[in-house]
């Protein structure tokens, strides 16, 4: 606690006992069900009590897990306070080994809550402190708190970088002063009607995919042995009940509506999927950051910073394009929760709308008329390469006599054609502030990458590329996946040199 | 920078041109030493297990004995000795204009150039062998997600060192 003190001379923190706080005591009803998924690591114990008879200690184990879990539970929340100072929040935990940690106001770029089902009901939520210090670990939360709580510790935090916003004034950038002035105000919303839209045009028919995966996994687990991805299965089911001579007689129908259930199924789990996860959508303009509140369910309060927008990423579908329908991402520092690494600020919106968000950013798409250059149709060869292995494959599975095989060549010939026809979307344009990258003709992507986001610039060539005299650039941009980095592939050498050369010469962004 | 074409700019047998054509610095060629030792210290390993392979399963089937162990033998040998220098007269490096320069392979040859201004923090280290014939490797850390770390191996220790100083003088005078 001293130490606390000590650290912050600054803060006139009265170093008392009763300004150190306890997380909320419902955290200990969150810990009962979270016992639930938990208590699956304890089902080999009880198999194994079960396989060898000893059936009368399987109840008074359960008990002891339980008794075990909940008093660990109860001694975390004993073993962890935290204590809200005036420019720091301290925060001490550990049941063992103890953690004291201290996080200045000025260093905490956002704070983020978040509200899972249980939490709602019991009116608590999870408040965590963006650092930017990279990694999980670095991130501190409290889990959790009451929920006005958790909103008068976040405008504490709020109210006082503002306060320190006129001795920064002169380094920021416009944007954020004008932006001052207006203050909070809405940009975009979601309502139920354009939720119910969105989601008819997520169809998709990944839940199937999911639900068959761990049908065929648990194959041997399940109770009853029935697959319902498994043709044979139903053959037999309708033979049982005699349905099978119907079934040959109206096969038409029979195969319409399989096909329409697998609709009705792909149409159902995309607005299902979007309802719970862009209920009530807001997304705000805050004087320093885009916060966005929104789910079902869970409900996620997520403030993305707007000087740490390092790139904006415009995706939409090769369908829903016609429609004019796009979805915006921004990438940060910080990943968007533990899957998402960029922020969906707009899930589903037309380009105006984007646009409104995208000025807040100081980001602007391509004019219509601007002259884009495409990559050479080099980039083809990987699928063509991949096209081929697949035929091949597929043609030496025939001539072993699988019949099979014949898929590996219709596969192949789908690869290669789409991997030719995608070539063309393949195009990228100096807009002199930011570069703009366009690839994808099912999902069409559209980066794009302020110069001054850029931190390197790889120039790679190899083999291939080199004859050509083509070169391929890739930008090292704070934020985003590891896996998709920005790059612009197969350019004429010379070109690839000159806007590396602009784009170094870019000032770093505010 | 020159605008050479790429076509003139090679030439797969001579590889001391590359650098000479891209106004690249080369390292030192003391690295060899270091990276044929590291070579070898991956290869003779594997070449052992090939031997043994060979001694335990192809004798017991009568198989042609001897053949994986000589080719295993036979292809350690030719890397070890061959490879690590033109490996090494590959790497390239140019520091000045208030940004380095780090370039490295031929058959995928990538060139990354890294402003100072964008270093979150360098590093100067040196491995058991390294050490061995006083050398350094120098890896800038940037805040960016592809190519988080910029490795430059292969530089005497004190010119190492001096370009730490470049780089992180570079670094003060953006902050101030």
């Amino acid at each position: 606690m001293s130490d606390a003190a000590a650290a912050a001379p600054a803060a006139p923190t009265i170093d008392d006992d009763a300004n150190w706080q306890r997380l909320h005591p419902a955290t200990l009803a969150l810990a009962i069900v979270k016992l639930g998924p938990r208590s699956v690591n304890f089902l080999p114990a009880v198999a194994a009590l079960g396989f060898t008879g000893n059936w009368v200690w399987i109840v008074p184990a359960l008990l002891a897990f339980l008794l075990i879990s909940l008093v660990a539970a109860w001694l975390h929340w004993l073993r962890f306070r935290f204590l809200v100072g005036d420019d720091e929040i301290v925060i001490e935990s550990g049941v063992l080994s103890r953690q004291h940690r201290t996080i200045p106001f000025d260093r905490i770029q956002d704070v983020s809550i978040e509200q899972g089902l249980v939490s709602r009901a019991l009116g608590i939520a999870k408040v965590g402190f963006e650092t930017g210090a990279g990694g999980k670990e670095n991130d501190a939360d409290l889990d959790a708190i009451a929920l006005d709580a958790a909103q008068a510790l976040r405008t504490t935090i709020r109210a006082h970088r503002s306060d320190a916003m006129p001795t920064t004034a002169a380094a920021a950038s416009d944007a954020t002063e004008t932006a001052a002035e207006h203050g909070d105000r809405l940009l975009f919303a979601m309502t139920p009607r354009q939720l119910l839209l969105a989601g008819l045009f997520n169809f998709s028919l990944a839940a199937l995919a999911v639900v068959g995966a761990a049908m065929q996994f648990f194959d041997d687990f399940l109770p009853f042995d029935f697959n319902i991805f498994s043709i044979r299965d139903w053959t037999g089911l309708a033979e049982r009940y005699g349905l099978e001579q119907w079934v040959v007689a109206h096969r038409w129908v029979a195969a319409i509506g399989a096909a329409l259930s697998l609709l009705l199924i792909g149409f159902a789990s995309g607005i299902v999927t979007m309802f719970f996860a862009n209920w009530d959508f807001r997304l705000t303009r805050e004087p320093r950051a885009l916060r966005r509140t929104r789910g079902l369910t869970t409900r996620t309060d997520v403030a993305v910073p707007v000087k740490r927008v390092q790139a904006a990423i415009l995706l939409t579908g090769w369908f829903r394009r016609l429609f004019g329908w796009h979805e915006l991402r921004l990438q940060s520092l910080a990943s968007d929760g533990e899957k998402e690494r960029d922020h969906q600020v707009v899930p589903f919106a037309k380009l105006d709308d984007i646009d409104l968000v995208l000025a807040e950013v100081a980001i602007a798409r391509p004019a219509p008329d601007v002259a884009w250059q495409q990559s050479h149709s080099v980039i083809a060869l990987g699928g063509l390469v991949g096209a081929l292995a697949a035929s091949t494959g597929g043609l030496v599975a025939v001539a072993f006599g699988q019949a099979l095989g014949w898929f590996g060549p219709v596969v192949g010939l789908a690869i290669g054609a789409a991997a030719l026809f995608g070539v063309r979307f393949h195009r990228w344009t100096d807009l002199g502030e930011q570069v703009a990258i366009r690839r994808g003709f099912w999902k069409p992507r559209l980066t794009l990458l302020p110069h001054a986001s850029v931190q390197s610039v790889d120039l790679k060539s190899d083999f291939i590329l080199r004859p050509l005299g083509l070169a391929t650039l890739v930008f090292g941009v704070p934020g985003g996946s590891s896996l998709a980095s920005h790059e612009i592939p197969a350019i004429p050498l010379a070109t690839a040199r000159d806007l590396r050369d602009r784009i170094l010469t870019a000032r770093a962004r505010a | 920078m020159t605008d050479t074409p790429a076509v003139h700019q090679t030439d797969p047998f001579d590889p001391e041109a590359l650098n000479a054509a891209e106004g690249l610095d080369p390292v030192d060629p003391a690295f060899a030493q270091v990276l044929r030792i590291a070579t070898a210290l991956n290869l003779i390993p594997l070449a052992i297990g090939a031997s043994v392979f060979d001694y335990l399963l192809i004798r017991h089937i009568e198989g042609p004995y001897g053949l994986i162990t000589a080719l295993a033998w036979l292809i350690a040998i030719i890397v070890i000795l061959t490879f690590p220098s033109r490996r090494v007269a590959r790497w390239g490096y140019k520091i000045g204009e208030g940004q380095l320069r780090v370039a490295r392979g031929w058959l995928f040859r990538t060139d990354t150039i890294v402003p100072f201004v964008r270093v979150q923090h360098i590093d100067v280290g040196q491995g058991p062998v390294e050490r061995w014939f006083g050398l350094s490797h120098l890896i800038v850390h940037t805040s960016g997600t592809h190519n988080s770390t910029v490795t430059l191996p292969g530089l005497p220790a004190d010119l190492a060192a001096a370009m730490r100083e470049t780089i992180r003088r570079h670094i003060q005078t953006d902050f101030a």
